[in-house]
């Protein structure tokens, strides 16, 4: 069965998804820092805000607002969301 | 833990509900599905679906959040390894075409559903947007770099969402993706395209 990312949402379906290859791990390769360890709330969120913004064009306000909700859907950030 | 018989066949009627509520919002529109409509073509009690869904919302929530998430998860397995532009739009057509008639009637309703499955929507968009945004990286040397990437996505985006939401004027009774395929690929990526590739296109 195809692995979603625990921090993000995205399907990992090849190795190249996962952090230095390496498909025990539930986060994918854009939620690990460099040393592959996962990436916290704060940069993750952020980094959402970012893309929204750079791919699809949102207004920040907005950006911020969807990014917030649809992170708190994601096991990783289950204790941001009891918050 | 093994589920008792009484949890399984709980599942199997949430399953089937699940199923028939997209069936319905893909024929008829998501929010002019009653509950009751839903209930008489699963052939339940109107009682039986609030034991599952306590509200409409929620109903339509979950739905909409289900089959989204095999949207998203279907379009990355499309898209993921397309080798140039043309393929990635080519690829993102045929997922499309594979769900088309309830991708048009979220096309059409988004706006007014509720939120966590707006948030559903913008999330297979966001997985687009994503591989979309990479294969443009990949063929900076051909892609338009003066038009920003959002502009490019969204040009794209829109396109496909004029046609689908008037798909009764563009193809009455049929696919419109599958009418329109070639037309919208061809003619975007001359669009998008620096003059170089243009030239190696003007067959199309």
């Amino acid at each position: 069965m195809m692995k979603i990312c625990i921090a993000c949402g995205m399907p990992m379906s090849q190795a190249a998804d996962f952090p230095d290859g390496d498909e025990s791990k539930d986060y994918c390769v854009y939620c690990a820092r460099p040393d592959g360890m996962m990436q916290s709330y704060p940069e993750k969120l952020e980094g959402t805000v970012a893309f929204l913004m750079r791919t699809q064009g949102f207004d920040e306000k907005a950006a911020r607002e969807v990014a917030v909700r649809t992170l708190a859907q994601l096991p990783a950030w289950k204790a941001v969301r009891s918050e | 833990m093994k589920k008792t018989m009484r949890q399984m066949q709980k599942e199997q009627t949430k399953e089937r509900l699940l199923e028939t509520a997209c069936q319905l919002f893909s024929k008829q529109g998501i929010l002019n599905t009653r509950v009751a409509d839903v209930a008489q073509a699963a052939g339940v009690s109107h009682g039986t679906i609030f034991l599952h869904f306590e509200t409409q919302e929620r109903l339509v929530t979950e739905v909409v959040e289900r089959y989204c998430g095999g949207m998203a998860a279907r379009l990355h397995e499309l898209t993921c390894s397309c080798g140039d532009v043309r393929e990635f739009l080519s690829a993102h057509l045929e997922g499309i075409m594979e769900f088309e008639p309830f991708y048009t009637r979220l096309v059409i309703e988004n706006r007014f559903l509720p939120l966590g499955a707006r948030d559903a929507w913008i999330t297979v968009q966001s997985a687009i947007s994503y591989h979309f945004s990479q294969m443009v990286e990949r063929e900076i040397s051909l892609v338009r770099t003066d038009v920003p990437l959002s502009v490019l996505f969204n040009t794209w985006m829109g396109l496909i969402h004029y046609y689908l939401e008037n798909g009764d004027l563009f193809a009455p009774g049929e696919s419109v993706i599958h009418r329109y395929k070639n037309v919208l690929c061809g003619n975007y990526l001359k669009m998008i395209t620096t003059e170089r590739m243009k030239h190696d296109a003007k067959s199309i």
